[in-house]
């Protein structure tokens, strides 16, 4: 450790809700061009933490130096001031605003607006930092990638110093998080500081000086990043037990055809052929962006195909949606958990019955009790947090309102399963269990599983597919080591569509 | 500089704490339209005072309101549904007009019949009459991305219109002196006053609609699919319901339900059409609606405190010769000021820590 002060130096920090504790004594210092990384479950309390560096949490107890000084952060304006820039997981942007406006918005300034020097100062500040952006461009059109440069440009317009990432990966495809990497490798360099908070452990191990390890609410480690020896020892140091990454995968044997996709076009897709049987995961690789979305839509019914070309369990796609029963038939764990497959607003009884009602319905009325003793059950067996009913999905965490879908859709008994990003955002004893999960219920099921991960997919997968520009450049086994090897020209194009794709 | 800031409550407000802040907020509301008395140079305890003896102080004004809420009640009903699925129906007024059209034709064109089948023929009439009224806008909004706030806005007037249209012409009584207004039902087209009082069987119609559409959300498949998509249309599709036909239904039903206030209206308040009838229950059914929080018990409360209010201006125009505007500004400070209120259900005010 150096002998400098710490940009940030945090002291017995605790802040607790009601009964919960959420941080518990917790010390760290964020220093000089260094990256900190900070890792932990769900609800291990790094939101709370960050909140309270960020200045809308007050602790309950402890105090934060700055560069030694004692300093009360008791708003975003004071905690802005100390220069201290988060970047969220969603991005706080004007989406009709241009590029500079966005950076510009909400700094001091003359009443008079000089754009053209405006846009010059956005672009030289994006080159020191290795960006490149269009200080025209507005953000509605921009990537995601190039939505989190605006977000970081709005931080270093400011002058912070010391800067937080929450999870700043998530939303971004390899080739933009490399770029990122880049960007804050420039910055460490001009002297900033870097608190990292990822669940991926190989970026962790790749980027960060520090490793912070949080478990319920306390700092249960803290590690130079060069004294770890692996991804699993930092999963094992991070859940408190040795975690293998690698689960166990027993062949199934195969049964019937469960999805059959012969020649899928639309505006994106081209020429998309596969199947998929009862007792196989056919993992679905690739960067985002590719095709797969219109592909998982199509087959769960939420976009019509213009022909007549997607079979589920024998039945032709406007059949099997026309008069689709609630079980034995197919079940979407979406990417989007808190936008698509749940209310927000509702209650967790209520959530359960947005894809069982169809169980729970006699003439025209809804058996609620009768569902609400399931859904109890549920979330005893799935270990659901808070175990309360009553409680609104906006209420917990991403890791829990996960699981719930999860036991929701297996208690559907599904035959085919669409999980698409099933373990992003989770930690890894939580992940774990979901693949687990997958992995018994293909035994009455086949699964399509969409992933960016690609060790997820390899872990899982009996089949995988690589899929680049809507088309599905390859099918293969996932033992076929030669192919598995090719992976990443695959997903980058770089490979011609083989003839064995058809089956 | 104020040292405070606006914190998101980990729970919700309880009952108790909802209670006392609608308290304040009607209190809140109360104080500010005493100050507006005081400034149009009345005494304003004593006109709050007569405000409310003139709504709620004897039998005759009890009455008063309790018939004037029936309406308002039935249109509230009506709008609820269609608010919990976000769709805004402003159009009660002229799904009302509607209901009475259709009601009134019936009744003129079959005088005969018994009342046991004429009524309950104006009651599908106005409901058919109001539906469509309601209907039309929403397949607009489905089908061409029409803004349903609007097209129901519009839709009064042409409603309203249409009323004056058939009341100065084709159905005017011809031994009316001029003045526009169909003849005066048979007395099987009229629904009763219930014992003694001045209050008609429309109370009951009120009850039975509110519990049915209670249990309707409550307890049935359908209320929980419009439940659902009123919290989120992603999830609804999500989970295969067919939203498009889900607003159309909303639609259909909130428009009924003012169709039959119109069709009680005509029958047991006025006993013919006349322009008369439409004096914004429509849109005083949206602020209650909103009071009540689209809950059809707090509907009914709201909807005899609203209809009170317009009991009591008059009496307050008569006795204090306040404006009648007054009720209008009266009825829009509750709104404000309990709308305002629900933000402390979901959020505090917190002192910040001074350094």
């Amino acid at each position: 450790m150096s002998t400098a002060e710490p940009l940030i130096r945090l002291s017995g920090i605790s802040k607790s809700f009601g009964s919960v504790c959420a941080n518990r004594d917790v010390s760290l210092d964020i220093e000089e061009g260094k990256i900190l990384a900070l890792l932990g479950e769900n609800g291990a309390g790094k939101s709370t933490l960050m909140s309270i560096l960020a200045g809308q949490l007050q602790p309950d107890a402890g105090s934060i130096f700055l560069r030694g000084e004692k300093v009360v952060l008791d708003s975003t304006e004071k905690a802005i001031a100390c220069g201290i820039g988060m970047v969220y997981q969603h991005f706080k942007l004007v989406r009709e605003l241009t590029v500079t406006e966005n950076i510009f918005l909400g700094t001091k300034g003359g009443f008079w607006l000089n754009w053209a020097k405006m846009q010059d100062e956005v672009t030289q500040l994006a080159e020191q930092y290795g960006m490149r952006i269009d200080p025209a461009a507005k953000v509605a059109d921009l990537s995601m990638g190039e939505r989190q440069q605006v977000e970081i440009l709005k931080l270093l317009y400011r002058q912070s110093t010391v800067l937080i990432f929450d999870e700043p990966t998530a939303v971004l495809t390899p080739r933009e998080a490399e770029n990122l990497f880049l960007t804050m490798k420039k910055m460490i360099s001009k002297g900033k500081g870097i608190v990292f908070i990822s669940h991926k452990l190989e970026e962790v191990m790749a980027i960060s000086d520090n490793i912070a390890i949080l478990r319920r609410g306390s700092v249960v480690d803290t590690v130079a990043t060069r004294d770890v020896a692996s991804t699993a020892e930092l999963a094992g140091r991070m859940v408190g037990r040795e975690v293998l990454l690698e689960v166990d995968r027993v062949p199934v044997e195969l049964r019937q055809v469960v999805l059959k996709v012969d020649n899928l076009n639309d505006e994106l897709l081209k020429n998309i052929n596969f199947e998929l049987r009862q007792g196989e995961i056919f993992g679905l690789v690739g960067v985002a962006g590719n095709g797969q979305k219109n592909l998982i839509e199509t087959v769960c019914g939420l976009r019509k195909p213009k022909t007549d070309c997607i079979k589920i369990l024998g039945a032709s796609w406007k059949k099997f949606f026309s008069k689709m029963r609630w079980d034995n038939a197919l079940s979407y764990i979406p990417e989007d958990r808190q936008g698509l497959a749940t209310c927000q607003g509702l209650d967790l009884v209520d959530n359960f019955l947005l894809t069982t009602r169809g169980g729970f319905t006699q003439g025209p009325w809804l058996l609620r009790e009768e569902a609400r003793n399931k859904a109890s059950h549920l979330v005893e067996e799935f270990d659901i947090r808070p175990p309360n009913l009553d409680a609104f999905a906006w209420q917990l965490s991403g890791g829990n309102l996960q699981k719930m879908v999860l036991a929701r859709e297996f208690y559907r008994r599904p035959r085919l399963i669409v999980a698409e990003q099933p373990t992003q955002g989770l930690d890894i004893a939580a992940a774990e269990d979901i693949w687990n999960l997958l992995l018994k219920a293909r035994e009455a099921a086949g699964i399509l599983l969409v992933t960016g991960d690609l060790s997820e997919a390899l872990a899982l997968s009996d089949r995988i597919g690589v899929m680049f520009n809507g088309r599905l450049v390859d099918c293969f086994s996932s033992d076929d080591e030669a192919k598995v090897a090719k992976i990443p020209q695959m997903m980058a194009g770089l490979v011609e569509e083989s003839s064995s794709s058809r089956r | 500089m104020l040292h405070m800031r606006i914190a998101k409550r980990q729970e919700p407000l309880g009952l108790g704490g909802s209670c006392l802040v609608l308290f304040l907020a009607l209190a809140l509301s109360l104080v500010l339209s005493g100050i507006l008395l005081f400034l149009g140079g009345t005494p304003p305890l004593e006109g709050l005072a007569t405000l409310f003896y003139g709504a709620f102080g004897s039998r005759w004004a009890l009455e008063d309101s309790v018939l004037k809420a029936i309406p308002i009640f039935l249109c509230s009903l009506g709008v609820a549904v269609a608010f919990r699925l976000k769709i805004w129906n402003i159009g009660a007024e002229g799904q009302f007009a509607l209901g009475s059209i259709g009601a009134t034709w019936v009744a003129l064109s079959f005088p005969d019949w018994p009342s046991f089948i004429l009524l309950p023929a104006m009651i599908g009439m106005a409901m058919l009459a109001g539906g469509v009224w309601g209907l039309i806008p929403a397949i607009l909004r489905q089908k061409l991305r029409t803004n349903e706030i609007i097209v129901t806005l519009m839709m009064n007037y042409i409603g309203i219109l249409v009323l004056d249209y058939l009341v100065y012409g084709v159905w005017k009584d011809p031994s009316s002196y001029g003045f526009p207004m169909t003849p005066e039902f048979s007395d099987n087209a009229i629904v009763g006053k219930i014992g003694s009082s001045s209050i008609n069987w429309g109370l009951l119609h009120c009850v039975v609609l509110g519990t049915f559409i209670w249990g309707f959300f409550k307890f049935t498949r359908l209320g929980f699919e419009l439940k659902v998509s009123g919290d989120n249309v992603a999830a609804a599709r999500y989970a295969g319901l067919p939203y498009d036909r889900l607003v159309i239904l909303v639609m259909v039903i909130s428009g009924a339900l003012a169709g039959w206030a119109g069709f009680l209206e005509a029958s047991a308040t006025v006993n013919r059409l006349q322009p008369s009838i439409i004096v914004g229950y429509g849109y005083t059914a949206i602020v209650v609606a909103w009071l009540a929080r689209l809950n059809p018990l707090n509907i009914g409360i709201a909807s005899i405190l609203l209809a009170g209010l317009r009991v009591g201006v008059e009496n307050l125009q008569l006795e204090l010769q306040v404006p009648a505007a007054f009720g209008g500004i009266l009825e829009g400070l509750i709104l404000l000021t309990v709308l305002a209120g629900g933000l402390f259900t979901h959020y505090k005010i917190e002192r910040r820590r001074m350094e």
